[in-house]
């Protein structure tokens, strides 16, 4: 399973049948880019509009301008620690997707999860694999538009429920709250699994990588629960990743040059 | 959870503007952001000289949508009664809802001692997502923007092709592991670990043009396995089932 010879021609750059491999450039496109400062400006200009209307209606229900103020502390100092976390994810993402296209997606809902778990399905889709010989510009450009077209569908979702519900959560409570536990939870489980396994056959430093994080990240989520450190459930996913990398590029380095 | 949504607004035509503006203003950011996020992908697409018909994106949309077609409908009817509706649109956008967002909304409440279902934990939670956005935002064009490029222009070739080749085994494995801790359904996991081996290690290398559609098989084989062997404890009063 081992591939070493796979790695070798790697690392020499050929130049795949149906289009470059060179993702980086393609994938710093200043359009990208553009859309990136759209996304931020996006969010900038709802946070804005929802603290002022919120500090006008404040009054209204006996909530002060202290009271605002340290919302809005108390959120932000919240979101250090999490961010952090993220952040050391998104950074392991930029090799296989650029900085723009992690910005967008980190950005935006959908997370490092859902992205890989999208992305691979949509290799998969073209006949590719992300990250070897096959990942070309070309399943780089769909790989994308699947990590978007899922958060512009969590989206659509929220725009056509969200009126629905406010006019009274009795829809809610008629779906089936068995259906409701299990159904998803089966289909995120199978996902991960399906994609996790198809993974392992690939080379012995997948199987590596796969283990080792997975390893890590029970790791974490155990030490959390016995020593009640909520941090580490945070960090797990940048943790496994990091270790995970690690162990890979020790195990690969013959066979990459390094 | 303690829930942050409030009754109906009676007489309060403060909070009933607030409805309104929330109401408008984040259905109309949200679609920017909708159009926004599809209008870089779909550039690429059609317009940067790569050859790839439409057809291609329709295929890796069904594709994703068989596998989290049910997740984009659960997450928002499981967080709105938690969220509330003006949290709602800005939950749905920033994303990173139950390890930032919630968590913010949640603190700022104990804070400013808001008592949970009131009209000023309905505030406090937007004004703290507020909050929390600005860090994400910060915090990505710091740490991913300037010092991630950074990073990836002086860390050796060798280690941005191991980042490259191996990342995906690697969130994958963890996001597993995760996944089925979180969940707390064994009956569950069972089924689709075995269902998925037999798919991955059976199926396809029988059959290898189902390749592509072989994460939607493990899908649909775990739902049907897992309804239909449900037992009667398994439906317990679980946590939002979620990915975000």
């Amino acid at each position: 399973m081992y591939q070493p010879l796979a790695l070798q021609s790697l690392a020499l750059q050929p130049f795949a049948a149906n289009g470059s491999t060179d993702i980086l450039s393609i994938a710093n496109n200043p359009v990208l880019w553009i859309c990136v400062a759209g996304v931020f400006g996006v969010i900038i200009i709802q946070s804005l509009i929802f603290m002022k209307a919120a500090r006008r209606a404040a009054p209204s229900v006996d909530m002060s301008a202290q009271d605002i103020k340290t919302s809005f502390r108390s959120g932000a100092v919240s979101a250090i620690g999490p961010s952090l976390a993220v952040s050391l994810v998104a950074i392991a993402l930029l090799g296989l997707f650029g900085a723009p296209a992690v910005l967008s997606r980190i950005g935006l809902i959908g997370s490092a999860a859902y992205d890989v778990s999208a992305a691979g399905i949509a290799a998969g889709s073209m006949g590719a694999k992300l990250g070897d010989a096959s990942y070309t510009q070309s399943v780089f450009a769909v790989a994308f538009f699947a990590m978007s077209i899922g958060g512009a569908m969590w989206m659509l979702a929220t725009l056509i429920l969200t009126p629905l519900l406010r006019k009274g959560d009795a829809k809610i409570r008629s779906v089936n709250p068995a259906a409701m536990a299990i159904v998803p939870a089966a289909a995120l489980i199978g996902a991960f699994s399906c994609l996790g396994l198809t993974e392992l056959p690939k080379s012995g430093i997948h199987v590596l990588s796969f283990l080792v994080s997975a390893a890590v990240m029970g790791m974490c989520l155990m030490l959390a629960k016995k020593l009640g450190k909520s941090w580490l459930r945070e960090w797990g996913l940048g943790f496994s990743i990091v270790i995970g990398l690690g162990a890979a590029y020790f195990a690969a380095a013959p066979a990459v040059g390094a | 959870m303690s829930s942050i949504t409030s009754a109906p607004v009676t007489t309060n035509t403060a909070m009933a503007d607030f409805n309104r503006t929330t109401s408008r203003w984040g259905q109309i950011t949200m679609i920017g952001g909708l159009l926004i996020s599809i209008a870089g992908p779909l550039y690429l697409v059609f317009a940067s000289g790569l050859d790839i018909g439409p057809a291609q994106l329709w295929i890796a949309f069904a594709a994703v949508a068989a596998t989290f077609g049910i997740i984009w409908i659960v997450e928002p009817l499981t967080y709105f009664p938690i969220l509330g509706p003006a949290a709602m649109y800005q939950a749905f956008m920033i994303g990173n809802i139950s390890n930032k967002l919630l968590p913010a909304a949640l603190i700022a409440q104990t804070n400013i001692g808001a008592k949970p279902g009131s009209k000023r934990a309905e505030l406090a939670a937007v004004v703290a997502i507020c909050g929390a956005a600005a860090v994400h935002l910060i915090s990505l064009a710091i740490f991913v923007g300037l010092l991630g490029s950074w990073l990836i222009s002086v860390i050796p070739p060798s280690v941005l092709l191991v980042t490259r080749l191996y990342v995906l085994p690697t969130v994958l494995g963890a996001v597993l592991v995760q996944a089925i801790v979180s969940m707390k359904q064994p009956r569950t996991t069972v089924f689709a670990l075995l269902v998925s081996a037999v798919v991955v290690f059976v199926v396809v290398p029988l059959v290898p043009s189902l390749a592509m559609v072989s994460t939607a098989i493990a899908v649909l084989g775990t739902i049907l396995l897992a309804w239909f062997f449900r037992g009667k404890t398994q439906i317990t009063e679980a946590k939002p089932i979620h990915i975000e």
